[in-house]
């Protein structure tokens, strides 16, 4: 038993080790080999770890010696599996010629860049909203007019015709389309993005996702005004608010981060791919109908499937939590929301690299 | 004499354009491997620009002028060698660069200069003086999808002027406007070029233009440096060259 409780923690990192060693196919010195080995013991542990510990086990009471078979098995299964996964990933980043010191340095400059041109950001987010709006008769009451119209429709197609019964539905709904508007509106426009300001990517340099993060910017604020309906639409429903309220913020931010990791992402192979906007306009109305955006997915698709596909779809569980939070004054769930919020770190972050990675050839190809 | 420093160094530059323009998902699936012809725009360039000179580049068609200068203002970086500009400021003069039609000249005065590297501030101090050489009068309170094509050109042409880098690129700006504005933008740049501590690179097919400006001259062939040196020596040689071509071009009916 013994034994097992120590083979535990170094089966996985043993396996990782092998397969980084044959993929990268060189020779590596012992001095080396034992660093690899501790660093991909200390990673696997740790997200096996955080896994287990979500999955509702007390880690600060566990005993390896003491757990039960069937523990060890599942412990034993993930990492493993973890331990055959990252080292493939890793060593095919490495096989490209990736090197740490590239990392460090693109990571360095998205600092550097993101504080350079955030003026201009804003600046240009600004002067879309006001391109606009100018000339138009009704002004900016348009960016409240169509959301409310568009709830209109969905209240009258969903709530009468099919006859949902969500408590609250025209807000419910509302939310729903809000904030699916945000995450589409982005996604979509990234494929486009360096294609459609051919003008200014083929003149000036500037860090390609600039443009994306501006646009953005647009989008979120023309979320904000939706959700200022949204305030106005609580007092006339009489929707009972708790301080839970307060945890939209955190659910918006994490919207934006994730739509920006996405973007940057799509945005880099929209320029090389010229077909991709069809598939992603495809793949974002097939997504649009799993997203929930006017029907509770937890609740209507059967029992095991529904609480998985909200928790597996970023958008999906972010929407479910500000219907939660706002609607229905539950408690936000904070833990699965910094996963989510970790992700997207990591999604942008790996837009970021390719992006600085390739963006020299941009302006060759449009 | 004092020694000049060089404000720009080339050392050994490649530029390659990777012809794979498009590329859709059915040919990927069709072709397992897209050929990526590579095509060199400019070959093994290498030169230094001293401080408060100015250069002009010359060449035909399609001999990788354009190429070079956009790379120099940083728009994308070369494949091969270095690009060192010493820790100066430069711009790429383009006319109109994220213009928003719907959006006031004043407007987009801030939105280009931003796009330049200006900081908000420093735009607003000079935009005074930018209206002013646009002489657009009303005009510039107006969307710019209004504007006369001449007017256009007229302010995109005075936010590149009034917005002074160290090093300066001109790629065939010099003709905007109507006759008046374009004496006066000509004596504008002429103001910017003589400037001591301005470093100038021209790109022009107007030999005349480069004779009265430059003080040297490099002809870019086929993306070589082919020739570099005294303004007059060069464009001797390069009038030479074109000349023939010249002439066929005039024994046609």
């Amino acid at each position: 038993m013994f034994f097992i409780s120590i083979a535990m923690f170094f089966i996985a990192p043993l396996t990782a080790w092998k397969i980084h060693s044959r993929k990268r196919g060189v020779d590596t010195g012992d001095k080396r080999n034992i660093k690899l080995i501790a660093v991909y013991f200390f990673l696997l542990n740790a997200i096996t770890f955080a896994v287990s510990s979500y999955r509702g086990i007390d880690m600060r009471r566990w005993n390896p010696f003491t757990t039960t078979v069937s523990f060890r098995i599942k412990y034993i299964a993930l990492s493993t599996l973890l331990g055959m996964l990252i080292p493939w990933v890793l060593c095919g980043f490495l096989n490209k010629g990736i090197t740490m010191a590239e990392i460090k340095r693109h990571s360095a400059r998205f600092f550097s860049d993101m504080k350079k041109y955030f003026p201009y950001a804003v600046r240009a987010a600004k002067a879309d909203l006001k391109a606009e709006v100018t000339n138009s008769f009704l002004d900016w009451m348009w960016w409240l007019i169509e959301p409310f119209c568009m709830m209109l429709i969905y209240t009258v197609m969903f709530g009468v015709v099919f006859d949902a019964a969500e408590e609250h539905f025209p807000v419910f709904i509302f939310i729903g389309i809000t904030m699916w508007n945000f995450f589409t509106r982005g996604v979509s426009g990234s494929v486009e993005m360096v294609r459609a300001n051919r003008s200014i990517v083929t003149r000036v340099y500037l860090p390609k996702y600039i443009l994306l993060f501006s646009k953005l910017m647009v989008n979120g604020f023309k979320m904000l005004v939706s959700f200022a309906v949204i305030a106005a639409m609580l007092v006339i429903f009489r929707v009972r608010i708790t301080v839970s309220i307060l945890c939209m913020v955190p659910v918006l931010l994490v919207l934006f981060l994730i739509t920006f990791g996405v973007g940057s992402i799509l945005m880099h192979y929209g320029v090389y791919v010229n077909d991709l906007s069809y598939i992603t306009g495809i793949l974002l109305t097939m997504m649009m109908y799993l997203t929930g955006t006017f029907y509770a997915v937890a609740k209507r698709i059967p029992a095991p499937f529904g609480a998985v596909l909200e928790k597996a779809n970023p958008v999906a569980f972010l929407i479910a939590e500000m219907r939660n939070v706002v609607l229905y004054g539950q408690v936000l769930d904070w833990k699965l929301l910094f996963v989510w919020c970790a992700a997207s770190v990591i999604l942008i972050w790996v837009g970021m690299f390719t992006i600085y990675r390739n963006e020299n050839s941009y302006v060759k190809v449009i | 004499m004092k020694k000049k420093k060089n404000a720009i160094e080339l050392q050994d530059v490649c530029i390659n354009y990777s012809i794979m323009n498009n590329v859709s998902i059915r040919k990927t699936f069709l072709h397992k491997k897209v050929r990526n012809e590579v095509f060199e725009a400019v070959k093994h360039v290498t030169f230094a620009v001293q401080e408060g000179d100015i250069l002009g580049i010359i060449g035909k068609n399609g001999s990788g002028k354009s190429t070079l200068l956009k790379s120099i203002a940083g728009v994308f970086s070369p494949n091969v060698g270095t690009i060192d500009l010493k820790g100066h400021s430069v711009s790429l003069m383009s006319l109109g660069v994220g213009f928003k039609e719907q959006l006031s000249g004043r407007e987009n005065i801030i939105l280009s200069g931003m796009l330049l590297g200006f900081s908000e501030k420093e735009i607003q101090e000079r935009s005074q003086d930018i209206i002013d050489f646009a002489e657009i009068g009303d005009f510039i309170d107006r969307p710019v999808r209004t504007y006369s094509s001449g007017m256009y050109s007229k302010l995109a042409f005075s936010i590149t002027a009034m917005l002074e880098t160290d090093i300066m690129l001109v790629d065939e700006v010099l003709s905007v406007g109507d006759e008046q504005f374009r004496l006066k933008s000509l004596n504008k740049m002429k103001e910017l070029i003589n400037d001591r501590k301005r470093t100038v690179i021209i790109v022009s097919h107007s030999i005349s233009t480069l004779k009265e400006l430059c003080n040297q001259v490099m002809w870019l062939h086929d993306g070589e440096v082919r020739k570099l040196g005294n303004t007059d020596e060069v464009l001797k040689k390069y009038s030479e060259y074109m000349a023939p071509a010249v002439k066929k071009t005039e024994e046609v009916p």
